[in-house]
């Protein structure tokens, strides 16, 4: 199907394959770079499910999608990377929550490559040996995440949040329980996840879409699959609140005290319309209560509270959604009081005037053609949103669309003290 | 499109329709003197928290926002011997939005850059405290950072000595410290009166259009001193070393190596190769040797600084491994030095510099920073044609012969107290 979007003139062209392989291209015929992202519906929080053919969930440990990601490169006698390398192509992967990605970059030898990708995808092979040499090399990634504070903070309040929901665990895992992965259980995730039927190509570039997709399927029909399954995963959506840790500081060797408030989404927002405009809403209304424009901004950053590390995010994605807010202060105390001071206004919050409103939805707009100009971020964004029913160039309908009594509305619900949680990080104290 | 405005100030306008945004950069460059670093990256944030017409940030955000979200920033860099304060605004396409843009995004940066809010003829005493203040925190800070720790006190090693390279550029807390609003105005007027101006303007745009534009911005003339890019220190027999604890996981084991390198010419491109195969890509021994087959780092990679003549290591491993990982790292320079690779391989290095660099050509921030290096350097070749052509010249005599200039220098190790 080719559909055209001359507001962002762009033409988005879909297509699934009999396996059920998706397929997304957006022809971009004045640049000279070809990104292809090829994604699974898989990532960190995927670690109970029933393996395909089974009955009985099973339980991996924590980091497998992402030793997954890692171990799919290497083969018995060559590493992937070697075979884009030789043509100049750089690849990389991912591993998300709740997706991994593999990914080729290239100005040249676009057929080649994308073969290349589906092949070393499709193609596992793990060994006792390489599986153990892997874990050296994760291991060293794990520990080096660990001597970033700005990451404890991030897992220190997602920790708080989500004590029952693997969310609340970096997706490299620890090193004890990478340790525990063997090839037999790299193997039965493998099968389980990896089947076309839960993946999505993405190419964007100088390419001629007919030939793209003739190439695919004739790549997929070359090889067998088994049929497509439904899976079965053991991570139902969490978005209970009786189990939230309220509080916890964490003692690291900071030069400044980190202080990070978050709030839980209770309402699992499905990939529909409905959901997308909410997620969109709920982005509007950060930015009009605690954006650099707001009177609150303002107001902190004069009284010394925060300075421009102070930054807040909404997550949403399947099972899970979440706001955070973060930043280095002096007393971060005073800031996340601050922040809950906010939350507990609920939808009366005097800072939603129209015509910021006006303006805010105006500058929304603009990034998001500005985004467009990356092609990475474009392939990123229509991945993403291939496993819902909205995609990235039809954001700009939703963001007119959305009204400030919605954004009242949703600050009312979503602003519930129940769910909301505190995280400190302190300096050691020397003696 | 080059010309110059009035003397000392020039406009590179490079017209494209290819991307959905319009660059303009607004670069103040100046010798590197380490004594204005400090005030230099002070006023960057005084600029961009405040000015005349919009006096708060509140006010500063409004604006851009009404520009229909404007991506504006100022900051300070290096390249080589020079110092520069830069402005960038990204503004969306006048066509995407049907409003025209660029007479507003000018307006802006007319706004931010030469009418700086000022209380009895100096910045607003306030406004210098409260970012001050935060500067200094946020320099005191970048430890926590290692990586960035690591490399940067790797670099005042190698530099020891001299205080414009061994400083950077955005000064230290201490000097930031000490900093008043004197200090501050003369760094200002210093912009205004002395530095060379090289604006870059990148989008779809009319060059005529742009250069009204851009002459109202009312930058006045000024003879800069011509601008030397180009640092290069005396290599020396003896190896400068460093071991620093911190509480840390992963130790950081950086390394400086002196580089004959020229700026685009004979060496250049050998250069360039020869690191990109040593450390520089996937492909590289540093990557396939030392992460992936001993598994002994997370990263290791080099990367060349021409301007400079330095290749920098930069790697994360385990702190009791050092002495292995520095044997492995000279192990694999040796291995480029005495050509013990692949014509194919050597063919993958060059195809893979190659494959990036086109690309780059897809990025605005890219080509804009491609205007600069045009305007300052006449050797720089901003075709891609003539680098694949220069790249693909390079001949494996030739990528021996510059990583046997590859000379260690300096030899950082951040680790934790246990391993030391």
């Amino acid at each position: 199907m080719r559909q055209a979007y001359p507001e962002v003139s762009e033409t988005l062209i879909t297509h699934t394959l009999a396996n059920g392989l998706r397929v997304l291209i957006v022809p971009k015929p004045d640049f000279h770079e070809t990104y292809a992202q090829f994604a699974v519906d898989y990532g960190g929080i995927d670690t109970r499910y029933v393996p395909l053919g089974g009955t009985e969930m099973v339980q991996d440990p924590e980091g497998i999608a992402h030793f997954l990601e890692h171990k799919l490169f290497e083969k018995a006698d060559h590493d992937a990377f070697d075979l884009f390398g030789a043509t100049g192509a750089s690849a990389n992967a991912f591993t998300g929550a709740t997706t991994t990605a593999y990914l080729f970059s290239t100005s040249q030898a676009v057929a080649q490559n994308l073969t290349t990708l589906l092949d070393f995808v499709q193609d596992p092979y793990f060994t006792a040996q390489t599986v153990a040499k892997e874990k050296g090399i994760i291991g060293q990634e794990i520990q080096m995440y660990q001597d970033a504070p700005g990451w404890r903070l991030y897992y220190g309040i997602l920790g708080n949040l989500y004590p029952e929901h693997p969310v609340a665990h970096d997706v490299t895992g620890t090193l004890a329980s990478i340790d525990q992965i063997t090839p037999e259980a790299l193997h039965t995730a493998y099968r389980t996840f990896y089947q076309p039927s839960n993946m999505t190509l993405t190419l964007v570039g100088p390419v001629e879409p007919d030939a793209i997709i003739a190439l695919i399927e004739a790549n997929q029909a070359a090889k067998t699959f088994a049929p497509a399954t439904p899976i079965t995963r053991g991570v139902a959506f969490d978005g209970a609140i009786d189990a939230i840790l309220p509080y916890r500081a964490l003692t690291l060797p900071v030069v400044r005290p980190k202080s990070a408030v978050g709030l839980k989404g209770q309402r699992d927002l499905a990939g529909d319309v409905a959901g997308t405009r909410y997620q969109v809403a709920v982005r509007l209304l950060l930015e009009m209560l605690f954006g650099d424009s707001s009177p609150l901004y303002q107001q902190w950053y004069d009284a010394g509270l925060i300075d421009d590390s102070f930054d807040y995010d909404f997550q949403v994605a399947r099972t899970f959604n979440y706001v955070t807010f973060a930043g280095d202060t002096a007393d971060p105390q005073a800031l996340s009081d601050a922040i809950v001071t906010v939350l507990a206004r609920g939808g009366d919050q005097p800072s939603l005037t129209e015509d910021r409103f006006a303006r805010l939805k105006r500058a929304g707009l603009g990034k998001y053609y500005q985004s467009l100009n990356s092609l990475e971020r474009m392939a990123g964004q229509l991945s993403a949103q291939s496993f819902t029913a909205v995609n990235a160039f039809e954001l700009a309908d939703l963001m007119r669309a959305v009204t400030l009594d919605e954004l009242r509305a949703i600050a009312t619900e979503l602003f519930d003290l129940q769910a909301v949680s505190v995280c400190h990080v302190l300096p050691e104290v020397t003696a | 499109m080059r010309i110059e405005l009035t003397s000392g100030v020039h406009l590179n306008v490079l017209p494209t329709t290819k991307f959905k945004t319009t660059r303009l950069a607004v670069h103040f460059i100046a010798p590197a003197d380490p004594t204005t670093y400090a005030a230099r990256t002070l006023l960057t944030s005084v600029l961009e928290t405040s000015s005349a017409t919009y006096p708060t940030q509140a006010d500063l955000s409004a604006a851009l926002e009404t520009l229909y979200g404007a991506n504006f920033g100022i900051g300070v860099a290096k390249d080589g011997a020079t110092h520069r304060v830069t402005a960038t605004l990204d503004v969306v396409d006048s066509a995407l939005v049907e409003q025209p843009l660029l007479a507003a995004a000018c307006q802006f940066l007319g706004e931010v850059l030469m009418r700086p809010l000022l209380v009895a003829g100096g910045f607003d005493p306030a406004v210098v405290a409260r970012e001050r203040h935060n500067l200094v925190e946020y320099l005191n800070s970048l430890d926590e950072d290692r990586q960035l720790q690591a490399s940067l006190a790797a670099q005042a090693l190698y530099f020891t000595g001299d205080a414009a390279q061994a400083t950077p550029s955005f000064g230290l807390a201490a000097d930031v410290a000490a900093l008043d609003g004197a200090a501050l105005m003369a760094a200002y007027r210093q912009l205004m009166t002395v530095d060379q101006v090289e604006i870059v303007v990148l989008g779809d745009v009319q060059p005529a259009a742009v250069t009204d534009l851009i002459a109202g911005l009312g930058l006045t003339p000024r003879n800069p001193q011509p601008l030397t890019l180009t640092v290069d220190r005396p290599q020396t027999a003896r190896v400068q070393t460093r071991v620093e604890t911190a509480a840390v996981n992963q130790a950081k084991l950086d390394q400086c190596y002196h580089a004959a390198v020229d700026l685009y010419g004979p060496q250049y491109y050998p250069a360039l190769v020869a690191v990109e195969l040593f450390g520089g890509s996937p492909l590289s021994f540093l990557f396939t040797d030392v992460r992936e087959k001993a598994s002994l780092a997370y990263y290791a990679s080099a990367t060349l600084d021409p301007f400079r003549h330095l290749m920098m290591v930069q790697t994360g491993i385990d702190g009791a491994d050092a002495d292995r990982v520095r044997a492995l790292i000279a192990a694999q320079l040796t291995k480029v030095q005495s050509g013990d690779f692949s014509d194919d391989r050597l063919q993958a290095i060059k195809d893979g510099l190659l494959n990036g660099r086109q690309i780059a050509y897809d990025s605005p921030r890219f080509l804009a920073r491609q205007g600069l290096l045009h305007g300052l350097i006449a050797a720089h070749q901003m075709a891609y044609e003539d680098y694949a052509a220069r790249v693909q010249a390079v001949t494996k005599a030739d990528v021996q012969a510059a990583a046997a200039s590859l000379v260690l220098q300096a030899d950082y190790l951040l680790t934790d107290k246990e391993a030391n």
